[in-house]
């Protein structure tokens, strides 16, 4: 099958099938567009067995990778400058300005692998921990390195389907073989929204409740211990545990020079496999890694980054590279790599108020104005989407909006308030269909998105869900 | 000598007790929750109302602090 950059999926010409652990990787010079599932012949940090076949075992993952080549925390922290590593968890923030600002900074450091992947339809970070677990601790132990603390906090949410069984399983068997490891310790958090944000996670791996603080200084500088907080996605340490082997020019040349290194997103909504996880290598398109899952045409509309993420056209987002500058030309941003595919037929201010109330209730309850005004947010995109605002209702709905960005002490109300703009710029004329009370094209249309707790009709707000 | 201003909304009850001392230093929502206009005070009068802003606050919600230069680094999710 052809994808819309006009390459074959699944196909990396660079790698040698059968090769030798890492050195079918070792070839210099840009990688062309490839999409790859776990397992597939091309896959980077998925490379071996195909899901479910234990590729998570550490013989497996030796004879891939080989042990990790001797070197120290400047030697990584030198790795983490030349390759340019951005963070994975949304923020892509580079992981070696967090390294060295935490090693500048007074107290005793802590380093967390935040695994949590609180959005409700990305499934990258658990199918890494389950499936390449010694990708993820070899990272975090070079982390570990790079700052000079002997232990290391893997923090995922208690959920059903978590990859704690195949993390500890796998820190088991790096115990017995004598792995030069720190000490592990697997921490499992409230399954809320913002309790993935990075401040909450550093609260609660600290002993508090799993909400967002309000910091005035960086976690890298100053976390809830006091200490520099250093919380690094998994996928993000992964990706560390492969270029130290491999180099970060090799790794580097896995994706395009804004956004070094290959890249996972998760599918969802209308797309053969909801929750399938791609790893995209080179200058891939949103196209490309939809193709991939078995779509032959660009759908209606494209949710990029994350459920709080930006709304793209489909035709725009099918020849859009998945890389950060790519993204940015048409409003988006990788976040956490969500790709929710809007099918022809649907109502995007529909779908959109459905996530808008999901995450106002998804609010921490902390900061005042956010949870007074994403309620009202989602109060008017559920009347724009049933068709009886009027024009006064939008102007008030963009005040609203001014007033709730930069309000809170996370990013969750900007977040919310981003989606709502998007919807409004992207579906101008879906919107004036519906501001005029025209029929909505997709009133009978079933839900798209799987939006957790949608039967709720005001948000949890137990004390206890945070603990 | 200038000093750095903030309000922390988790603490924030909109008292809006803040905008009395200071009023052109903080915005008020329509809630009565408050964020500051300007984050860095420099003249000696503007300090003056920025200290007894927060000396008033019930929740201790708005925070001046001696004015240190922070590495920039990251907020948000990683």
């Amino acid at each position: 099958m052809t994808t819309p950059s006009g390459l074959a999926v699944t196909v990396d010409r660079r790698a040698a099938p059968g090769g030798p652990a890492h050195a079918a990787f070792a070839t210099p010079g840009p990688a062309g567009p490839a999409v790859t599932g776990i397992g597939d012949p091309g896959s980077l940090l998925f490379a071996g067995p195909p899901a479910g076949a234990g590729g998570g075992g550490l013989d497996g993952h030796l004879g891939r990778w080989g042990a990790l080549p001797g070197v120290d925390g400047a030697g990584v922290r030198a790795l983490l400058r030349a390759s340019a590593l951005d963070g994975r968890g949304g923020g892509g923030f580079p992981l070696a300005r967090k390294v060295e600002t935490a090693r500048l900074a007074a107290g005793r450091p802590v380093v967390i692998v935040n695994a949590s992947e609180s959005e409700p339809a990305s499934r990258k970070d658990r199918s890494l921990c389950a499936e390449r677990p010694h990708l993820v601790l070899d990272g975090a132990a070079l982390v570990a390195l790079a700052i000079g603390v002997d232990e290391v906090v893997v923090h995922l949410h208690r959920s059903p389907g978590s990859a704690a069984p195949a993390l500890e399983a796998a820190i088991v068997e790096r115990r017995r073989r004598g792995l030069p490891d720190p000490r592990w310790r697997l921490s499992a958090g409230p399954d809320r929204y913002v309790s993935g944000e990075s401040s909450a996670v550093a609260s609660f791996v600290d002993g508090g409740d799993a909400r967002p603080r309000f910091t005035t200084q960086p976690l890298a500088v100053r976390g809830p211990s006091g200490g520099p907080t250093v919380v690094s996605n998994a996928e993000t340490v992964a990706h560390l545990a492969v270029l130290t082997r491999i180099g970060p020019d090799a790794w580097g040349a896995h994706g395009v020079p804004s956004s070094p290194g290959t890249r996972l997103v998760t599918v969802t909504g209308a797309v053969p496999h909801p929750g399938r996880v791609l790893e995209l290598t080179g200058p891939s398109t949103i196209g490309d890694a939809l193709v991939a899952d078995g779509l032959v045409a660009p759908p209606a509309a494209v949710l990029v980054g994350g459920f709080a993420g930006a709304w793209v056209l489909g035709d725009e987002a099918w020849q859009t590279p998945f890389s950060r500058d790519a993204l940015r030309c048409v409003g988006a941003e990788p976040g956490c790599g969500l790709l929710g595919v809007l099918p022809h037929g649907a109502c995007p201010l529909v779908e959109t108020a459905r996530i808008v109330r999901y995450l106002a209730g998804e609010s921490a309850g902390q900061c005042g104005t956010c949870v007074a005004g994403l309620p009202r947010l989602a109060g008017a995109c559920e009347t724009l989407a049933s068709g009886t605002l009027r024009r006064r209702g939008v102007r008030r709905m963009s005040t609203l909006g001014d007033t709730v960005l930069g309000s809170g002490a996370c990013g969750h109300p900007d977040a919310v308030v981003r989606l709502v703009r998007s919807m409004l710029s992207v579906f101008d004329d879906d919107v004036a269909r519906h501001l005029a009370g025209r029929p909505c094209r997709g009133a009978d249309h079933p839900p798209v998105f799987a939006v957790p707790h949608a039967d709720l009709a005001v948000g949890r707000d137990d004390a206890r869900e945070w603990v | 000598m200038s000093v750095r201003i903030r309000i922390d909304p988790i603490l924030c009850r909109g008292h809006a007790i803040c905008a009395l001392f200071f009023s052109d230093g903080v915005d008020l929502d329509q809630w009565g929750f408050g964020r500051v206009a300007v984050v860095d005070v420099d003249s000696p009068r503007d300090i003056r109302r920025a200290r007894r802003a927060a000396a008033a606050c019930p929740n201790g919600a708005f925070v001046v602090t001696e004015r240190v230069a922070a590495p920039t680094a990251p907020s948000g999710r990683s």
